[in-house]
């Protein structure tokens, strides 16, 4: 079975290769992951429950890393057996590049797959791998995305913000829009109105909640 | 192999297969005909802890004809739309798709329900549902919904249907004087799941086709309408020129996964090979009924 694909990922290429190395965030982005351990630098153990149609298989696997080169790529050598389901052995390459404000993600999957569900999975192995990994980049997205804003979110707005949920959640898609503007002035004045918007909004609800209060 | 343990528990009534589904949870199944969730547990491909057989259910049984719909219940078998005179009067569609569903043993015993809520992207019955337009009804046996083919199936195995509920029956809106229909699918061997397959229905009027549903199923994570396709077909006698570009058009619209046995180049090849044969079909001239 091969693979390839093509992600925008709004995040820099650190975050990304970062997030791509860290357990915890690896753990909450593959579909139906229950575990993800650390062994050394370039290798982990995972533990996961495959819900493919009718098959609900758990794999344990091993994954390394070799040619590794932050944060641009690294291959990707895994193996997992699922019982009496099958076993599954492969390569990834995963190349980072950054484009427009956010980091562009190439991937090529080469994987064998054996047993049962090499045998009846067959015809729908690579559609599954493929929603498998768009499942994936989407949370790794999801993961990312807010966590792209606080650079320029002032720390300041975190004890206004808390009276009033909508505004705060609304900013942080206002913060990750603006380091893709073009302009150099750009990021610092939106940070400022931000900061003096905040301020307002901050004072406004401090305001009303002192009446509210008092009478 | 034999499958592992399990409970099993047989519903009386719907709402007692959906208080069954709300207490288990994806730890229970539905069982039906069988024919796939058995091979599954078999093969030890999957554990439930419970199979609750809505066999009984009379609420998904019985084809018939009711003001402009023909409704077939969930629980029909694939066999029984096989040899329904009903069906092969109304919605010959399904009588002509009815042969290609598996092998005989197992029509004995699947059901429609079955194949439509599982949803494999190369089943023959979603896309005949597609094509035909129906209608689905779903329900937990208190509230019942009904929800368009064409939104049902959303991707891989994945459909509208909630947890708790039952897929209880299709509704066919019946076809006009002018209504055609053609099937055709292509497999390594009879019975086999079809690599690419097409369920067509269109009006034609003096050779020249219109209001046209073309269903290709193989082709992606869903059945999926050839939308580009019906829009060159329509208003058309399909001459080479049309066709052709009808052909043209399904590569924009359709981009299929290669699996072991056919690459990606080698299924949108059977695609076009399937819509002339399935437009060259509805064009001939119709046996008198």
């Amino acid at each position: 079975m091969e693979l390839q694909g093509e992600q925008r990922i709004n995040a820099s290429r650190d975050e990304v290769w970062r997030a791509l190395n860290d357990p915890r965030v690896l753990a909450k982005c593959v579909p139906g992951c229950e575990e993800i351990r650390r062994i050394s630098d370039t290798e982990m153990e995972a533990r996961l429950l495959a819900k493919i149609g009718p098959v609900r298989a758990h794999f344990s696997g091993r994954i390394v890393m070799h040619d590794v080169v932050p944060p641009e790529s690294c291959r990707i050598a895994f193996q997992g057996s699922g019982g009496a389901a099958g076993m599954a052995t492969g390569e990834s390459k995963v190349t980072l590049t950054a484009a427009d404000g956010g980091t562009r993600l190439n991937y090529t999957v080469q994987a064998a797959v054996g047993g049962k569900l090499g045998q009846i999975g067959g015809r729908l192995i690579n559609a599954s791998a493929r929603k498998m990994a768009d499942e994936f980049f989407q949370a790794l997205n999801e993961q990312l995305a807010p966590d792209a804003a606080p650079a320029s979110v002032p720390p300041a707005s975190v004890a206004a913000s808390s009276p009033s949920a909508a505004p705060s959640r609304r900013l942080p898609a206002v913060a990750a829009g603006v380091p893709s503007a073009p302009s150099a002035t750009g990021p610092v004045w939106a940070s400022e109105f931000q900061r003096i918007l905040w301020l307002v909004i901050g004072t406004g609800v401090g305001w009303i909640a002192c009446r509210a209060f008092s009478l | 192999m034999k499958a592992p343990a399990f409970s099993y528990l047989r519903a009386d009534t719907l709402a007692h297969a959906s208080a069954l589904l709300r207490e288990h949870g994806d730890a229970a199944r539905l069982l039906a005909g069988g024919q796939t969730l058995l091979a599954t547990l078999n093969m030890r491909l999957s554990k439930p802890q419970l199979l609750i057989d809505i066999g009984r259910l009379e609420a998904l049984r019985g084809i018939e004809l009711r003001d402009g719909f023909l409704r077939i219940g969930a629980g029909v078998r694939h066999v029984d739309i096989e040899r329904s005179a009903v069906v092969a009067q109304h919605l010959p569609l399904l009588t002509q798709a009815a042969p290609h569903v598996a092998h005989a043993a197992i029509r004995n015993r699947g059901t429609l329900g079955g194949s439509i809520a599982f949803a494999d992207p190369a089943a023959e019955w979603p896309a005949c549902a597609l094509a035909a337009d129906a209608e689905l009804i779903l329900g937990d046996g208190a509230r019942e919904r009904r929800v368009m083919a064409g939104d049902f199936f959303i991707d891989l195995y994945e459909t509208d249907l909630r947890p708790h509920e039952v897929l209880i029956a299709l509704e066919f809106p019946l076809p006009g004087p002018a209504r055609r229909f053609a099937f055709a699918e292509l497999a390594r061997r009879h019975g086999d799941y079809a690599i690419v397959g097409i369920a067509l229905a269109a009006d034609v009027t003096g050779g020249v086709l219109s209001d046209l549903r073309i269903a290709f199923f193989g082709m992606g994570n869903t059945p999926m309408r050839a939308l580009g396709a019906e829009t060159c077909l329509a208003g058309s006698a399909a001459d080479a020129a049309t066709m052709s570009r009808a052909v043209d058009s399904l590569d924009e619209d359709m981009r299929p996964d290669a699996d072991l046995h056919s690459s990606a180049a080698a299924k949108r090849h059977l695609a076009s090979v399937l819509l002339r044969r399935a437009v060259h079909d509805i064009l001939q001239p119709e046996p008198v009924r």
